[in-house]
């Protein structure tokens, strides 16, 4: 079965089980503190997807990392999966409960690249220019790049809108190579 | 050496500026999670539709193919080289399609529609889309008009109809090409004052090349351009080093040419060369996208793949105009093997075939046409009567010539009708034999297949029959023109036709000096 499939079906039944205890918003915290313990650490990851240390170990290791940090059945969720030998795609896992959150509450999440750093007045308007076009809740993250030269380039999941001046100059690159017709 | 001013060259960029919009561009984007083999598998693009183009960096170009739960399968139209993983791309909200429209006459482009031939950017009315669900019963009729192809045997004997799908199968090095290329010159008689004035309409060429050499392309190319045919012919290529998907779309890239001339009520005429080689492609694609294989390790959707494109072969209704598209693919066998997979597929996909032989190649029959396996369906109808009249028996009298051939190798005693049968059948295949790039016209077949058939080589020396027969046409045509004009005009062989061929027959052979 592929990978998409089984995380889902993983992600939903925790979502579920948060839903019928009545314990949602916690365990969303938890979800997305794992989440982000499991991205930024590469050992993490390494060590879950090693076929050589044994699933005991490594209910040792998540214990003891996660141990006071989540709550009981965030961590009883962790053991099961390492139980049932799905902890390869742990990360998988948890990445597809924040999409199912995220669908759930109507969050979207932005990447905005700017090519200078954008005060916060600015950071606001576009938040809420995109909040407005997309009738969602955007929680935007901001980079700068200066290879884009000017203006700013939004991604939201797989849109972008692009309002910079790089795209801009490859756009009259393409016109010009395309119809120069004298 | 024409000067060039510098506000000149200012006002040109102002003026193509101008219809520049400088706004915020919005467009959907995926992220590549794997790539080689000419495949790249997407994260993302969660609205692409299925065959839609997509973009890469670099310029690179692909086609989406698969559709999964949680990855979008693509196949490269570039170099996967150039692309790596976790990069950008981008939709571009356009199924695969070809640029279609008068311009493309005579151009020599790729299945993307990018030119191959130097002659800059290709100028074209739309994009049309390469895969087009073929048309109804209710839209199409039956074929009625003859396409010529100036090919003595084939025009007598295996008449094409325009609309029909005639596959063209033999061995490598059996002239297969050939017969495609000579088709697509004897169209240029359609094009001229000439053709008009007798009813005849034009019929537009689209040659289309797959997996060929380089090499071979470009002398086709040249013959074409040689003879005056280009003016009215696409040449689509897809070399043999092109990604194998680009090689798999080019026939259905040809077609979406053809259907152009078809829709708007005019005629042409497809060579797919050859469709064994993309079937090969497309194995290496379907393979690469792990889709099952099957016998000869070919997907199950082969049969389709083929049966689809040649089903857009048709000829238009009357209310819709009466265009029609002829298609002519091409198949090579291994070793005259027809009972391989593909060749029994296209064969029984097609309304017939044009079958070539090694044997006869070699023994200098050119076209090395075997007359009594290849057939064509309903070429028949289309047949003008003054062919259909002479041609009758020369299918008749070449069986017995064949059937007595292999007996008379014994060299036994013959009595006088098998030595007679045998005299009229070998100079019945020479009569046949044909040089490359030289197509005759309708009218002088009928003539010579007439002369042929009525025992009027009787007294001719086998070796003679080529020279007779092109001496008397110059006879003819100088003493006698009514005899073709007869036969134009009234695409009829009347009595009085005939008995003018008979005197012009006997004047000459008396005239006719042997060598």
């Amino acid at each position: 079965m592929s990978v998409y499939r089984v995380s889902y079906r993983y992600a939903n039944s925790l979502m579920q089980l948060a839903e019928e205890k009545k314990i949602y918003s916690k365990i969303v915290q938890d979800a997305e503190l794992i989440y982000s313990s499991l991205d930024s650490s590469k050992e993490l990851r390494s060590v879950l997807k090693s076929p050589i240390i044994k699933s005991g170990e490594k209910k040792k290791i998540l214990t003891a990392v996660f141990e006071s940090k989540v709550s009981n059945e965030a961590e009883s969720f962790l053991l099961f999966v390492v139980e049932k030998g799905r902890e390869d795609i742990l990360t998988d896992i948890f990445k597809e409960f924040i999409n199912l959150r995220n669908k759930k509450e109507g969050i979207l999440r932005a990447k905005i690249v700017s090519a200078l750093e954008l005060d916060d007045s600015i950071m606001k308007r576009i938040t809420s220019k995109l909040e407005k076009e997309t009738e969602k809740i955007v929680q935007s993250t901001f980079f700068v790049d200066q290879k884009i030269i000017g203006g700013f380039v939004a991604e939201l999941d797989d849109k972008v809108y692009d309002a910079s001046v790089r795209h801009q100059l490859n756009l009259l690159r393409k016109k010009f190579a395309e119809e120069i017709s004298i | 050496m024409a000067e060039i001013r510098p506000d000149e060259i200012s006002a040109i960029l102002r003026k193509q500026l101008s219809g520049f919009e400088n706004e915020v561009d919005v467009y959907e984007v995926g992220t590549v999670l794997q790539v080689g083999d000419g495949i790249a598998r997407v994260y993302g693009l969660s609205k692409v539709m299925a065959s839609e183009l997509v973009e890469f960096p670099n310029g690179v170009i692909g086609m989406v193919l698969n559709l999964d739960e949680d990855s979008v399968g693509c196949v490269l139209f570039g170099e996967s080289a150039l692309i790596k993983e976790g990069d950008q791309v981008k939709r571009t909200n356009r199924v695969a399609s070809f640029p279609v429209g008068e311009k493309l006459l005579g151009r020599v482009v790729n299945p993307l529609g990018e030119p191959l031939d130097g002659k800059g950017t290709v100028q074209f009315e739309k994009y049309s889309p390469i895969e087009r669900k073929a048309l109804g019963v209710v839209q199409r009729q039956g074929v009625k008009e003859p396409l010529q192809t100036g090919i003595v045997s084939v025009d007598s004997m295996i008449p094409i109809g325009r609309g029909q799908r005639e596959l063209i199968i033999g061995d490598r090095q059996t002239g297969k090409t050939a017969i495609a290329i000579d088709t697509i010159i004897n169209q240029k008689y359609t094009h001229s004052e000439e053709a008009k004035k007798y009813g005849v309409k034009p019929v537009y060429c689209v040659y289309v090349a797959v997996g060929q050499k380089n090499s071979t392309v470009a002398q086709v190319v040249a013959k074409l351009e040689e003879s005056g045919a280009m003016e009215y012919t696409t040449v689509v290529s897809a070399p043999a080093s092109s990604p194998a998907p680009l090689q798999y779309i080019a026939p259905y890239a040809g077609a979406a040419v053809g259907e152009y001339f078809r829709d708007s009520g005019r005629h042409s005429l497809v060579v797919y060369d050859d469709l064994s080689k993309q079937a090969v492609a497309y194995r290496e694609l379907s393979l690469l996208l792990r889709r099952p294989p099957g016998r000869e390790a070919y997907p199950g959707d082969v049969f389709y793949l083929h049966s689809r494109l040649l089903e857009r072969a048709s000829k238009l209704s009357e209310d819709l105009g009466g265009g029609s598209l002829t298609a002519l693919p091409i198949i090579e066998t291994q070793q005259g093997d027809v009972s391989a997979y593909i060749p029994t597929n296209v064969i029984s996909i097609t309304d017939g075939q044009i079958y070539l032989e090694p044997n006869l190649f070699n023994a200098g029959v050119r076209p090395a046409i075997n007359v009594g396996i290849s057939v064509s369906r309903v070429g028949g109808n289309a047949q003008i009567k003054a062919m259909k009249k002479v041609s009758g028996s020369l299918k008749l009298d070449l069986a017995q010539y064949r059937e007595l051939e292999a007996f008379a190798k014994f060299g036994s005693d013959l009595d006088k009708s098998t030595l007679r049968t045998l005299s009229k059948g070998a100079r019945l295949v020479e009569l046949l034999k044909q040089g490359q790039y030289v197509p005759v016209a309708v009218e002088k077949e009928i003539v010579s297949v007439y002369l042929g058939t009525n025992n009027f080589l009787e007294t001719i020396e086998v070796k003679d029959v080529k020279r007779f027969e092109k001496e008397f046409h110059e006879f003819a045509e100088l003493k006698y023109p009514e005899i073709y004009e007869n036969i134009l005009s009234t695409k009829e062989l009347k009595d009085d036709t005939v008995a003018l061929i008979k005197k012009a027959a006997q004047e000459f052979i008396e005239k006719f000096k042997k060598s």
